[in-house]
């Protein structure tokens, strides 16, 4: 009898998990989905301030281009040249990427056109140059 | 006698089931790893197009705006120099007399960044969201 009751009582002891766990695999599928999504330049720029900038909901693809021209993506500095091949197969593993040129405030307009052209030719039709919301 | 086939059967009952708490531990890791490693960009930006390869008909050229940036930074429209903050006013008044108007920005090759982001966001100010990026000497 006494045995009994204390198998009882060992069965009621600690909380349900499965709930929690449930809810912590949910979260993790969320991150994994949300974070690969994102091919970040690597530098930080001096962006130029504009009052009408738009919230760019699905820009993945970062290019930098720093004050001396040189380009950086996905944490690598590149070259003019390979900016159109890479864009390439990142269109191809993900068609609905969109390309956002982060460029430096001094930074050359030259260079700025040869990227968009590279991202262009890339074929991503989609480019937006970033941009800084004064107070937003 | 009796006790001990208790004692085993409450042990059967015990280990029935998996283990959850390693998996859980892993999962957690998991989580925390990519919470951690996440990066939530918030990017906001200026859409520009950039001429294309085909004539577009001769007529609409003069009814566009056609702003021109030097590497000095200054502005031009129609071979005027106008101050960057003056640049909506222009714009506005190009709309006002044809509403179908886009903009095209010649800047040098040198001109920087800076100042052709200062004048499509004040073409976009003035309301025309059909703006066209050029570069060359």
């Amino acid at each position: 009898m006494r045995a009994r009751q204390a198998h009882q009582e060992s069965e009621d002891h600690g909380i349900d998990l499965a709930p929690m766990l449930d809810f912590v695999l949910n979260l993790l599928i969320f991150f994994i989905i949300t974070t690969s999504f994102i091919k970040e330049a690597g530098v930080t720029v001096v962006r130029p301030d504009a009052t009408t900038a738009e919230h760019r909901e699905s820009g993945n693809i970062l290019i930098a281009i720093r004050e001396n021209g040189d380009i950086w993506m996905d944490r690598n500095r590149v070259d003019i040249r390979q900016v159109s091949t890479l864009i390439e197969r990142l269109h191809i593993e993900r068609p609905d990427d969109t390309a956002v040129i982060v460029a430096d405030t001094n930074s050359n307009a030259e260079v700025l056109a040869q990227v968009m052209d590279a991202v262009r030719s890339g074929g991503i039709t989609d480019v937006s140059i970033a941009a800084n919301q004064p107070g937003g | 006698m009796r006790m001990r086939r208790h004692n085993a059967s409450n042990h059967e009952e015990g280990s029935h089931g998996i283990d959850l708490a390693p998996m859980l531990d892993f999962v957690l890791n998991l989580l925390i790893f990519f919470i951690i490693t996440a990066i939530f960009v918030k990017e906001f930006g200026l859409e520009v197009n950039r001429p294309t390869g085909f004539n577009e008909p001769n007529q609409g050229e003069s009814k566009n705006i056609q702003i021109q940036i030097l590497e000095t930074g200054e502005v031009f429209i129609d071979n005027r120099i106008v101050d960057v903050r003056a640049v909506r006013a222009n714009v506005e008044r190009t709309k006002a007399l044809n509403p179908e108007a886009g903009a095209l920005i010649l800047a040098e090759d040198g001109a920087k960044t800076g100042v052709i982001m200062a004048v499509v966001d004040q073409i976009r100010l003035g309301g025309v969201f059909n703006i066209t990026f050029s570069t060359g000497g």
